[in-house]
């Protein structure tokens, strides 16, 4: 091919700065996620995984910074260039985020319906390919609100996967779900990122699921990333925060008590009034 | 989901139909025709020279029974009589060439209607035929007025 | 007292609020409104769920609004010797207010609350989210549709509620109070205008079908994410739009009646 090299890294968040208000959600966040691995985001509710993603399908606009997709920097400064950059990202919602008022077949074509003239018989094919990989061809008829959580998150990814994305975002895709379901979305997500040869990047804070399935882990913690490496590095990482959020121990540097004053001091002041 | 899509198209179909129907509907209404069609009825004509405040559609009695409506009201160009259209039902097809057509008035304040006394000619109006004998409408407010200025100087209308 | 004076500062400030954004929104919907036609089905859909199904209600509303207009106004126009104006009396009131403004009330308590409720609901369960991650614009594929809906039906359900009010007036008038009909039918005939009378009433309808569908679709759409969010919308659909369409009523009455 004569088109020049591709840049390593499918996503490169550079000195991103992010504030709500006047909290600061991330300062000076840097961060790069090598194209063709199974990346994992950790941190604490709250430290602002979902905002990180945002921040990567151009919802939200850094404050300083560049976030770049594939070398370009991803900018709602232009709809057409924005959509563009989504169409080769395909995201998967926490609760799948099916089109209520379409049933499953429906809901996975709905972007090749939006986006491409493919005639029926193409549709159909390219579907129920996508539906059979998720394990729910059969289940091509069945309306949103007739699915259980896990089988609505595969039909989302059935969608996601169907535009054929460069990279694939999940957000929290593990919570709530039982041990199987949760068994099947891993092998899913894995079998998705070698077969189709394309870029995931899970956001979680379940540790067992993200030492199990990333290539790669970064904890965010404050802003910032505090720690990066394989999971076998990120095991042997000696920091207390690292250690902390890797064992799940209830108080450390995230402290059990929401920061305020001595509960001594707050009776006083409280019985005062 | 074909049948769903049939569906949806027949409804929403229907529903415009029914819409623009109805819109059809107060249209007709505003601008309107008379009731009768031209195979139940025939039609007759008489000159008033005034006809109060008698409208398109209003009855056409024999004895009180409605046998007909006014269908069109116009002006004669040449001699500024009304010329009004009834269309009678064809039942009633044998009226006397002397029928009388009089303007009459439901109640003292009612709306007006045409009301037709029989005469006694062997012969009978045909179709497009024409009323000879025809009175006005009596103008309720010409005769306050005559019976106020009784007695002063007749004024000319 | 100034606790009360306050709220109400505060109730104008937040509908001044509405009115403000109401307008970015509007301005914004404007350059998605001819692209729509490209995509008649969802039109149509949504004339199927905002329009047809709100027939039975239309229908049964202005039936039994005529009879009653027949029955009230019947023991007056006796009083006068003007019974045969019934049909007149009945129809003009109906094309020209009742006819706009109850289908108007109608639509927004039946459709435009289910649009906001709708919407709101897509918002709160990240489907609209969704759409612009798969780089569907919702604005295209979910409101405009709607909205376009709602214009269109609104005026045709105004028709039918006119329609089914004069058939009701007739029944009642002619079968049962005894008027003559052709005299109900002649008077209508010479009252009503085509103009005067059912175009302003067509077009009052339509402005009320524009802010009705408006309000449904702004409501949803900046719904607050949640379960009170979503009924708060669809009740301040229906609020909001019911007082604009009174207010709206008076103006555009205040402008059509020959002779004020
Ligand atoms: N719409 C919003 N308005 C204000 N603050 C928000 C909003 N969304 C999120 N936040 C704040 O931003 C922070 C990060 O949120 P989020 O990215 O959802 O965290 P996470 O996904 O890691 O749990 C949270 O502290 C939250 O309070
Ligand atoms: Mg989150």
């Amino acid at each position: 091919m004569l088109s020049h090299k591709k840049p390593p890294n499918i996503i490169e968040i550079q000195d991103v700065r992010y504030s709500r208000g006047k909290r600061a959600i991330f300062d000076g966040l840097n961060m790069n996620f090598p194209r063709g691995a199974v990346s994992a985001v950790m941190g604490p509710s709250g430290t602002g995984k979902t905002t990180l993603l945002n921040l990567i399908t151009g919802q939200l606009v850094p404050d300083d910074g560049a976030v770049l997709f594939d070398g370009k920097v991803v900018c709602p400064c232009s709809r057409h260039g924005l959509y563009n950059t989504r169409r080769q990202i395909g995201v998967l919602f926490q609760d799948g985020a099916l089109l209520t008022d379409l049933n499953v077949f429906e809901n996975v074509a709905f972007p090749l319906r939006e986006h491409t003239r493919l005639p029926e018989q193409l549709i159909r094919q390219i579907v129920l390919m996508r539906l059979n990989s998720v394990g729910l061809r059969a289940a091509w008829q069945r309306m949103p609100s007739e699915l259980s959580g896990g089988m609505a998150r595969r039909v989302g990814l059935a969608r996601a996967l169907v535009m054929d994305p460069k990279l694939i975002i999940y957000d929290e895709p593990f919570t709530g779900l039982d041990p199987i379901a949760v068994g099947v979305i891993l092998r899913l997500i894995r079998q998705t990122n070698d077969v189709l040869g394309i870029t995931s990047i899970v956001v979680t804070h379940d540790v067992a699921e993200a030492e199990m399935l990333a290539d790669l882990i970064f904890l965010i913690s404050e802003g910032k990333v505090v720690a990066s490496g394989s999971p076998l590095d990120m095991q042997q990482k000696a920091s207390s925060m690292v250690r902390q959020f890797m064992q799940g121990l209830a108080d450390g540097p995230v402290p059990f008590h929401y920061p305020g004053t001595s509960y001594a001091d707050q009776l006083q002041t409280m019985s005062r009034t | 989901m074909s049948t769903e899509t049939r569906a949806i198209d027949i409804g929403v179909g229907l529903f415009i139909l029914l819409g623009l129907g109805s819109v059809v509907f107060l249209t007709s209404q505003t601008l309107g025709s008379s009731g009768l069609s031209d195979s139940t009825s025939y039609t007759l004509h008489a000159r008033f020279d005034h006809i109060g405040d008698l409208k398109v559609r209003a009855p056409v009695a024999l004895a009180g029974v409605t046998i007909g409506r006014v269908s069109q009201i116009s002006v004669d160009p040449m001699d500024y009589q009304a010329s009004v259209e009834l269309r009678i039902d064809k039942t009633f097809d044998q009226l006397p060439i002397d029928t009388f057509a009089s303007i009459a008035t439901t109640g003292i304040l009612g709306g007006k209607y045409i009301e037709l006394g029989p005469g006694g000619d062997e012969e009978f109006l045909q179709d497009q035929g024409e009323i000879e004998f025809t009175q006005s409408a009596i103008l309720l407010e010409n005769l306050i007025g005559k019976f106020m200025v009784n007695g002063t100087a007749d004024k000319d209308d | 007292m100034t606790r009360s004076l306050q709220a109400c500062w505060v109730s104008f400030s937040q509908f001044a609020a509405t009115f403000g954004g109401f307008q970015m929104f509007t301005l914004r919907l404007l350059p998605y409104l001819p692209r729509a036609i490209l995509r008649p089905r969802l039109i149509t859909e949504q004339i199927y769920s905002l329009g047809a199904l709100s027939l039975v209600l239309i229908m049964f509303g202005g039936f039994f609004v005529g009879t009653v207009l027949a029955l009230q106004s019947y023991s007056t126009l006796l009083e006068f010797g003007q019974v045969d104006a019934l049909g007149a009396f009945a129809s003009e009131a109906l094309v020209r207010e009742l006819g706009p403004v109850v289908t108007a009330l109608l639509f927004a308590g039946r459709a435009g609350s289910a649009v906001a409720s709708e919407v709101g609901l897509m918002r709160a369960t990240n489907q609209l989210a969704a759409m612009e991650l798969m780089a569907v614009d919702p604005l295209q594929r979910v409101i405009v549709p709607r909205f376009i809906a709602g214009v269109v039906s609104v005026p045709l359900l105004a028709a039918i509620f006119c329609t089914m009010g004069v058939l009701g007036a007739y029944l009642v008038g002619v079968h049962q109070l005894g008027v003559d009909a052709g005299a109900f039918w002649s008077h209508i005939q010479d009252r009503v205008d085509l103009f005067d009378d059912v175009g302003s009433g067509l077009f009052k309808s339509f402005v009320f079908g524009v802010s009705a569908s408006l309000m449904g679709v702004y409501e949803g759409y900046y719904a607050a994410p949640n379960a009170g969010g979503v009924s708060r919308a669809a009740t301040r659909t229906v609020v909001i739009t019911s007082v604009w369409i009174l207010l709206f009523d008076f103006v555009l009455t205040g402008m059509t009646m020959p002779g004020v």
